[in-house]
């Protein structure tokens, strides 16, 4: 039996485990107990959820619509049709009538050659990826605080701290590595605070569990900042030295009296303060966030508030503080920090920055556009209005991932030619004109970069299965039919090129990877990477207080729709479930979609735990079982997001942030009737 | 009882090759798990156990049983392994972990799978002379140094390898390469047994077996079942990596025109576990850490004549991303 | 390998399909208790366990009585006849028979639960004489869900036999009790002392009625009924339907409810 050493495809924490591979198949998981952040542990997803990898149900060869219906061709066939389209399309609109999803499931290689496959091949800087769903209000708002948009911190800081302030994120069940370190963080004697509209398993675990509204956090943080100020206990010293703007947070808090703060949040006077005293008292405090408060209308605002706090505090840029946004996927991280994001290349620098620009353009040998592109869900309502006419989507699924799927549905169909790659037929790949048979990370080399900068090894396991290809080796194919020429031998000078334009990543090179990878700024080949950032000074210098006002969220519960619709997920299903779903013991937890109401008002609807409930939005109705709970306050629901027989986004409205574009998740208006 | 020196090993598996399989622990890196004979990868130094046990070679984590056409004609083609492997380097936890196995597959409805991997197996022991943190087979009485379950048995003497006999197909072995081993002398015999005190020494996890088996019957309804299950995030480690947990579960995988049945390990921890169509019968997770513990201490004995399913090897304690420790569930359950 | 050779309606949600071996040799030499089961294959989708409605007595042929609610039993119910299906058994321990001979035999079924009971009522009624009065109590959530309404009308004409009916919920048509199963115990009149009861159907009905059985005067051992597990294997081995040290498998599905009480924490 062979091993390879591989990182998983999961989730942020970036564990390490060996494939077990015998006859050309992966058939045995194997964890590695030396490598820093999995030290021989795994969540179920690792262990057992690498099933749909020889699932007979794979995409195998290119598929290309006919009529209704889709016949298998050669790749050839498919790329001379794509190229075809592409060009018609291009020649009759403009360049930016084209766009492109790139995959934070996929490898950063695959990500920056899709980058340049839009800006260099296509044209324009229409390209974007799921990050847009999840943490953009963390990339924009700990830029504009902080100077960069990653976690401050790493891993294995948390199990070191005295203090976890955990707002919006169900840690143990989504990074369950990181609720691994947290809870032996709650075996040394740390205080643990979680802020969740959920009763999650660690806010039953925790020391102080507020539960505060949906869509509240600006108030409550707000709220907690006024008691620091009030009882003297912020970072003087901290503020002076580090920080601009601090009497312009002052006056904003002013306002924020726990009786007001709790007026707004639900949460108890008595508790906002204990929060407050508990978070300041400590210099080795950790703020930990997730999709809680970034899927929001004020996600930016959200994100910058807890900056605020941890600035305050001066409990960041030092060893166990920070302020620690948990990345959701496999490699958003990367696809982030290698530029499949329409206003900057990689390493987050700016399309409109013309002397960056030229850099690009030198390498690439090519102009460049210098207007930035459009964000995933503009460039869905661009579609529907005709100025978008296609799009390449690889490895997304946003017929089920996007919010307003009937609008997602109604936009995909508008456009003229669809491109979709992917593993499996998901969703929006049955909408496509032509399907890619793309591989799953067994089957190709790369890297992946996890929530806390680290850069790791994917080492290719067995072959790609039937006809299909690795991902990044479509790009170049595609790419140099379409007239950019791309030649690359191997993943790794992919690497190499992204480590020559990119400062964060210049010292990565796939040698250095071998051993547990490398956490970026890495700028320079004998750099030995960088376990927290902000030390001394932040990446802008001094870190930017920046206030923000409690806004409500943009669709709040009527009369016709009394409930507040909180979306989420499980620990046994990965968002759209297309690889989760294939596998045996993860659909046996969760075979289907269900919705989480409150005892006393399932009682008062009359439906009982296990029965059917219609759930309805403006937007579109599903119908799924009752989960009667009461982990959850009276008015709000919950519903997993990952099944799209029940869909959640079917029923969550694309009301976005200003500057993010990052959809609402987290707040909709519903109403449940008796299914 | 016979002597190899440890410059002797290599060619001795070696030898080996040339009629089986061979299986040992392996340096991946700086991990230590089993695979096939890399001589210049050979672990021998290495403290405690690999993560995983070398049970997989005769239950795999993923076994297809057979294979069947679906228009239900007579074409079944079975997967029986009959591999002829030599596996060294197995702890005395792991030793045990297979006698287990044995007892439960080779017994009423013998399992033909796992027998066919197991007949063919041989099996080589290597007595541990220091003890991690997470073992306490000493307290179970499974180790540090074995007693039975082996074809032969090493114990590191320092320079050489003292090597027991336990069968015929042991002492088979040892004919076939009969120039690489000297006869050992009484002084070998004393230093092992000097070793297995000092090891018994190195021990820091403990528990009171007697004590268990007497108070656990009445410890159904202790807080320290719903407390200790609060944690647990469901990941099924503590299955996975047990060298006496043998739950599976079975799929018809479906491809084309044929089927294969596959058998996969499961984890008696998940909720689906025990679900059925209308109700689930371990519906807390209190209840399924309550029968991961009692199946161990109190089910198994009770079936198979006193046999404790629990080697005492400790994995279950390094693999728990919650903390959950096994030694301080059953010093809750004694006291 | 084995033939469905008929399937037929038994109720809203349940079919009740007839099968024979391929190879006459096994269907001949193919010998059961009632109360034992068969793991069933559908081809391409997997396996279930089924307990056996027929009787022994019924040469030739098996009768299976199945809800869809599940992966194996929804593909099931799509199959027609001639259709093949994977049949490998007989497993479990089947209902004590010849030990109650001469005693007054109580049945309480619910739903679908009254499969395996209509074996062992069949094999009885085959053999009528050794048996003295048989009461036979029966009912569903609503009256599309009753089932083997035929056999019903049969044993309730046999001499020294009653069968009673309820439901839940009533609907137009529906003249008798009405009621969960235990409302029907009031109405017989048996000598309970030589009498042994065997109930099955959903676990809160068997919960309700060993209570009523065990407040008329019921003595543990004179109460039968079958285990509901999750169950694979079939053979003791996978581990599912472990209580105890007993696999339902193997030691069940049918105990005693002294049994019960003895098996294990999670009754």
């Amino acid at each position: 039996m062979k091993r390879v050493l591989t990182t998983c495809e999961f989730c942020g924490c970036g564990c390490n485990f060996y494939l077990g591979v015998e006859d050309g198949k992966v058939v045995a998981i194997y964890p590695s107990v030396s490598h820093p952040i999995s030290q021989g542990r795994l969540c179920i997803k690792g262990w057992q959820g690498h099933e749909y990898i020889h699932s007979p149900e794979r995409l195998t060869t290119p598929l290309i619509k006919k009529g209704n219906r889709f016949r298998e061709a050669s790749w050839d066939e498919a790329y001379e049709l794509i190229v075809d389209k592409f060009n018609q399309i291009r020649t009759r609109y403009e360049n930016d009538s084209i766009a492109v999803f790139s995959s934070a499931k996929c490898t950063n290689e695959e990500n920056y050659l899709m980058q340049k496959f839009a800006r260099a091949c296509l044209g324009t800087n229409n390209v974007d990826h799921c990050a847009r769903l999840c943490h953009a209000s963390t990339v924009v708002g700990l830029a504009t605080t902080f100077g960069s948009g990653a976690m401050t911190n790493s891993i294995n800081e948390i199990a070191g701290a005295e203090v976890i302030f955990i707002i919006g994120s169900n840690t143990t069940e989504q990074h369950p590595l990181i609720g691994d370190r947290v809870l032996r963080a709650i075996e040394k004697g740390a205080k643990v605070i979680v802020a969740d509209p959920r009763e999650t398993q660690l806010a039953k675990l925790c020391s102080l569990y507020l539960m505060h509204k949906p869509g509240s956090d600006v108030a409550l943080l707000n709220g907690m900042m006024n008691a620091i100020i009030a009882e003297g206990l912020e970072d003087k010293e901290f503020i002076a030295e580090r920080t601009e703007g601090f009497e312009s947070l002052k006056e904003t808090v002013a306002d924020y009296t726990p009786e007001k703060s709790s007026a707004i949040t639900s949460v108890p006077e008595e508790k906002i303060v204990e929060a407050a005293r508990i978070y300041s008292r400590s210099k080795k405090s950790i703020i930990i966030y997730s999709m809680g408060i970034t899927q929001h209308t004020t996600g930016v605002d959200n994100v910058m508030t807890t900056a605020n706090l941890a600035m305050l505090t001066g409990n960041v840029g030092k060893e166990f503080t920070g302020v620690d946004p948990l990345r959701g996927q496999n490699n958003v991280q990367g696809a982030c920090d290698v530029g499949a994001l329409p206003n900057v290349f990689s390493g987050y620098q700016a399309v409109t920055d013309e002397k960056l620009r030229n850099k690009f353009e030198k390498a690439w040998k090519v102009t460049l556009p210098p207007q930035p592109g459009l964000t995933l869900v503009e460039m869905l309502n661009s579609a529907l209005e005709g100025s978008l006419r296609a799009m390449y989507i690889m490895g997304e699924n946003p017929m089920v991932s996007d919010p307003d799927i009937n609008h997602v549905e109604k936009s995909l169909k508008a456009l003229d030619f669809l491109v979709v790659q992917d593993i499996f037929l998901t969703e929006t790949a049955t909408l496509a004109d032509v399907v890619l048979p793309g591989v799953s990370f067994a089957e190709k080399d790369g890297t992946f970069t996890s929530t806390e900068r680290r850069i790791q090894r994917v080492r290719k396991a067995i072959e790609p299965l039937g006809d299909s290809k690795p991902d990044w080796k479509i790009i170049t194919e595609l790419s140099s039919r379409l007239g950019y020429r791309m030649d690359y031998s191997s993943p790794a000078e992919i690497m190499d090129e992204i480590a020559k334009l990119t400062p964060i990543y210049g010292g990565v090179s796939y040698s250095r990877l071998e051993s547990f990878g490398l956490q970026w700024p890495c700028p320079s080949p004998d750099h030995p990477g960088t376990p927290y950032l902000h030390k001394g000074s932040f990446t802008r210098g001094l870190g930017k207080f920046s206030p923000a006002d409690y806004k409500t969220p943009a669709e709040l519960p009527s009369h016709d729709y009394p409930f507040v619709l909180t979306t989420g997920r499980v620990g046994f299903h990965y968002h759209t479930g297309t690889m989760t779903r294939k596998d045996w013991a993860l659909e046996r937890e969760y075979p289907t979609g269900y919705v989480e109401v409150n005892s006393q008002d399932a009682k008062q609807l009359g439906i009982k735990n296990g029965q059917t409930a219609k759930v309805i939005s403006r937007r579109g109705e599903i119908s799924l079982s009752l989960k009667s709970v009461d982990t959850i306050a009276k008015g709000v629901v919950f519903i997993p997001f990952h099944f799209a027989e029940a869909a959640a986004n079917k029923l969550t409205a694309a009301n976005l942030d200003p500057v993010a574009k990052i959809p609402e998740y987290k707040v909709c208006a519903v109403r449940l009737e008796k299914g | 009882m016979k002597i190899l020196s440890k410059s002797n090993l290599v060619p001795f598996l070696e030898g080996l090759g040339l009629e089986f399989k061979v299986n040992a622990p392996l340096y991946e890196g700086q991990d230590v798990l089993f695979g096939d004979l890399d001589s210049s990868k050979l672990a021998t130094d290495f403290i405690g156990k690999p993560r995983l046990s070398p049970k997989e070679y005769s239950f795999p984590q993923r076994e297809r049983l057979f294979t069947f056409k679906n228009n239900g004609g007579v074409e079944i083609e079975a997967h029986l392994n009959e591999t002829k492997r030599v596996i060294w380097g197995i702890r005395p936890c792991d030793l045990y972990g297979l006698k287990f196995l044995d007892m439960v597959y080779l017994s009423d409805y013998v399992d033909p799978y796992y027998q066919a991997r197991r007949s063919n197996t041989i099996l080589l022991g290597l007595n541990c002379n220091k003890a991690e943190e997470s073992c306490f087979c000493s307290s179970i009485g499974t180790g540090p140094f074995a007693r039975e379950a082996f074809d032969l048995l090493f114990t590191d003497l320092g320079d050489v390898f003292l090597v027991e006999i336990g069968s015929k197909a042991g002492k088979k072995l040892i004919e076939k390469q009969a120039n690489l081993f000297t006869n050992a002398t009484s002084k070998d015999e004393k230093q092992a047994g000097i070793l297995e005190e000092k090891s018994k020494k190195t021990f820091k996890t403990y528990i009171d077996l007697g004590k268990v088996e007497a108070k656990i019957a009445g410890a159904s309804s202790s807080p320290v079942w719903a407390e200790e299950a609060a944690k647990c995030i469901l990941c099924g480690g503590c299955n996975w990596v047990c060298p006496t947990c043998y739950c599976f579960n079975i799929e018809d995988v479906t491809s084309g025109d044929k089927t294969q049945r596959v058998r996969y390990w499961d984890s008696c921890q998940l909720g689906g576990f025990t679900q059925m169509a209308a109700m689930n019968s371990r519906a807390t997770q209190a209840e399924r850490l309550r029968q991961r513990i009692y199946h161990k201490f109190s089910y198994n004995p009770d079936k198979y004549g006193g046999e404790i399913g629990c080697t005492g090897c400790g994995r279950c304690i390094d693999v728990c991303p919650a903390g959950i420790n096994i030694a301080y569930i059953l010093r809750r359950v004694a006291n | 390998m084995a033939i469905i050779t008929k399937v037929c309606d038994e109720a809203a949600g349940i079919k009740t399909f007839t099968l024979e071996f391929k190879e006459p040799e096994i269907q001949k030499s193919f010998d059961y208790r009632p109360g034992q089961f068969v793991e069933l294959t559908v081809f391409g989708v997997g396996e279930a366990p089924i307990s056996i409605t027929s009787s022994p007595v019924n040469k030739g042929y098996l009768e299976l009585t199945v809800a869809a609610v599940g992966k194996v039993t929804r593909a099931l119910h799509l199959r027609k006849e001639k259709d093949v299906a994977g049949l490998r058994g007989p497993y479990g321990n089947g209902f004590p028979f010849d030990e109650v001979k001469g005693k007054n035999i109580l049945f309480v079924g619910g739903g679908i639960g009254a499969a395996p009971l209509r074996s062992l009522i069949n094999q009885m009624f085959a053999y009528r004489d050794n048996f003295a009065k048989i009461s036979i109590l029966y009912g569903a959530r609503e009256p599309g869900l009753l089932c083997f309404i035929d056999d019903l009308e049969g044993w309730g004409k046999t001499e020294n036999s009653e069968v009673l009916l309820t439901v839940d919920a009533p609907d137009a048509k529906w003249r008798g009790n009405v009621g969960v199963v235990g409302s029907l115990l009031p109405k017989i009149d048996i000598d309970i002392k030589n009498t042994v009861a065997f109930i099955c159907g959903p676990p809160i009905m068997i919960h309700f009625v060993l209570l009523d059985l065990l407040k008329m005067g019921f003595e543990e051992e004179q109460i039968i009924t079958t285990m509901e597990r999750r169950m694979e294997c079939g053979v003791g081995k996978c581990g599912h339907c472990n209580i105890g040290k007993s696999y339902v498998c193997l030691d069940g599905p049918v105990f005693s409810y002294h049994q019960l009480r003895e098996l294990g924490e999670d009754i």
